[in-house]
């Protein structure tokens, strides 16, 4: 019964890279229409629990639930097919081919009126409109943030998980990749689990966040208010 | 035989031919090595079964056009079963696996030929309308090798079309580049894989019955090619096509040159301009190389 509005659920992860134990022992979960986010220092294994639920380096005990299903030990390309659009923090837009190749790659027929296409990532996008043909590798970073966004959208999932978006960004870029790209994806009802550091950015998109200790583990859950109203909760936990 | 420029456009022509052979050959290799970083000792005797295949086929009445059509696809099956059978279950290994497996490969496939074909050479032969020769510039010039160069042309035209126009062809070259995100995409990697060793060996299919006509077909001819195609991916950058492209032609032209003119010492010739590039361009002439 529960479970049925939990896009994402995931029970008591250990996640293992090589010999270090990563992640030991990670529940958490995300609701349809949700934006959740991950906030934690650097190397708690924040990517490590993106790269679990994708599939890349599978937990080794635990569960992940993918609308309902197990998708524990599932390849990627399984848990792509799940619904499940990864946004890695070094973006990974294929060198060589065009803006539109790097998106018709990614894409997959939606439901509805709503569903993401070519057409309509160009709408949202015009700078990628204006790119199309142009060599993915050549754009700037933040255009190269836009497109892996929008090579997520147009695979029309249930749920995009983000690393890092403000890596490497400008401050004036991650504030355009928030209001306008972000924002924008929240408001037309995607349900997203983003990956930060940058708490000021994650506070302004996600609407719950789930703090990460130095063990793997979640330490604490939050709404924004509360960390807003709480400010030394950020310090103790994100700050050196 | 013409004067001096009949000789130079003669082994012009002969150096543009034995190029396209190499090359041909040589990004089936690249492929397979790019795709899924598998240096492939039996792609040369894959390219001898292409060779004996036509053979074969046009032996048995069929038409060498048709052949050119059946060999490769004949070679991809047997692509087809080598990958399902060794490559597959080895892919999370380290290449030495597969590289030792492969060269157990070579002398399986070598010793299959020779329990089918023989130890004697053999010839295909070609349809009337290719046989004799056409005047080019002061000399007389087969009409197969001509024509040769127009069906290699052809079939790197249309390899350039597939991998830039059709889904396959972007994917491929998606995964040439960064293969888990192709994955994250919901594209099953064992497929591309699969998909690149097929490729790979239809290509050696073709190169072969492309250079039956060109040789004779015998059993040396599969490692002679081997050796010829590492020469020309090492130079062009292992993984790199368009430095393929421009090694190819340059060992085409050196090895065609050289052993008009110094015979016994064509082949040192090349290697010891391999050994040149790769001290200064260890990465190959467009420094693209990959290798881990």
């Amino acid at each position: 019964m529960e479970k049925r509005n939990k896009i994402l659920n995931i029970e008591k992860i250990q996640t293992y890279y090589g010999v270090s134990h990563v992640i030991q022992g990670l529940s958490m979960y995300v609701e349809k229409h949700e934006t959740v986010s991950i906030l934690g220092r650097n190397g708690v294994g924040k990517t490590t629990t993106l790269r679990s639920i994708m599939g890349l380096t599978p937990s080794r005990s635990g569960s992940i639930y993918i609308d309902g299903v197990e998708t524990t030990r599932f390849q990627p390309h399984k848990i792509s097919k799940m619904g499940v659009a990864y946004v890695p923090a070094e973006r990974h837009i294929f060198p060589g081919l065009s803006v539109e190749e790097n998106l018709m790659l990614a894409a997959r027929p939606g439901n509805g009126k709503d569903a993401w296409t070519l057409e309509k990532i160009c709408d949202h996008f015009p700078i990628l409109a204006e790119r199309t043909k142009q060599d993915g590798a050549t754009l700037s970073g933040g255009e190269q943030q836009m497109l892996a966004i929008g090579r997520a959208l147009i695979s029309n999932p249930k749920i995009i998980i983000m690393d890092e978006p403000s890596q490497g960004l400008s401050p004036l870029l991650v504030q355009m990749i928030t209001d306008v790209v972000l924002k924008f994806c929240i408001q037309s009802g995607i349900t997203m689990l983003i990956v930060e550091q940058n708490y000021r950015m994650a506070l302004k998109v996600a609407s719950r966040h789930y703090l990460m200790g130095t063990k793997g583990e979640i330490v604490k859950v939050a709404s924004t208010r509360e960390l807003m109203d709480n400010p030394e909760i950020i310090q103790s936990h994100l700050s050196v | 035989m013409g004067g001096s420029l009949g000789i130079i456009v003669d082994i012009t022509l002969n150096s543009l031919v034995l190029s396209g052979v190499f090359l041909i050959v040589a990004i089936g290799l690249n492929i397979i090595y790019g795709l899924s970083r598998i240096m492939n000792m039996g792609h040369g005797a894959l390219y001898a079964v292409g060779a004996y295949t036509g053979y074969t086929l046009v032996a048995t009445g069929l038409n060498y056009f048709a052949a050119l059509i059946i060999a490769p696809i004949i070679v991809g099956a047997v692509g087809l079963l080598i990958e399902r059978t060794i490559i597959a279950p080895m892919r999370k290994r380290s290449m030495v696996y597969t590289l030792i497996l492969t060269y157990g490969l070579m002398f399986f496939l070598d010793g299959m030929i020779k329990y089918v074909w023989g130890n004697k050479p053999c010839f295909i032969d070609l349809p009337a309308f290719l046989q004799g020769t056409i005047s080019i510039l002061g000399t007389q010039y087969p009409v197969f090798r001509l024509a040769t160069l127009f069906i290699i042309a052809a079939i790197m035209g249309g390899l350039m079309l597939f991998l830039n126009k059709t889904r396959i062809g972007i994917i491929l070259r998606a995964s040439s580049t960064i293969p888990e995100m192709v994955s994250c995409l919901g594209i099953n990697m064992n497929y591309v894989h699969m998909g690149a060793f097929v490729l790979g060996s239809v290509m050696a299919g073709v190169a072969g019955i492309i250079a039956g006509p060109l040789t004779t077909i015998d059993p040396l001819m599969g490692g002679e090619m081997l050796i010829s195609s590492f020469v020309v991916i090492v130079i062009g950058g292992l993984g790199s096509l368009r430095g393929a492209v421009i090694a190819a032609l340059l060992i085409g032209f050196v090895q065609t040159f050289a052993e008009f003119f110094i015979t016994d010492l064509a082949m040192v010739i090349v290697y010891i301009l391999m050994a040149i590039i790769l001290a200064f361009m260890p990465r190959g002439i467009l420094g693209e190389g990959k290798f881990e």
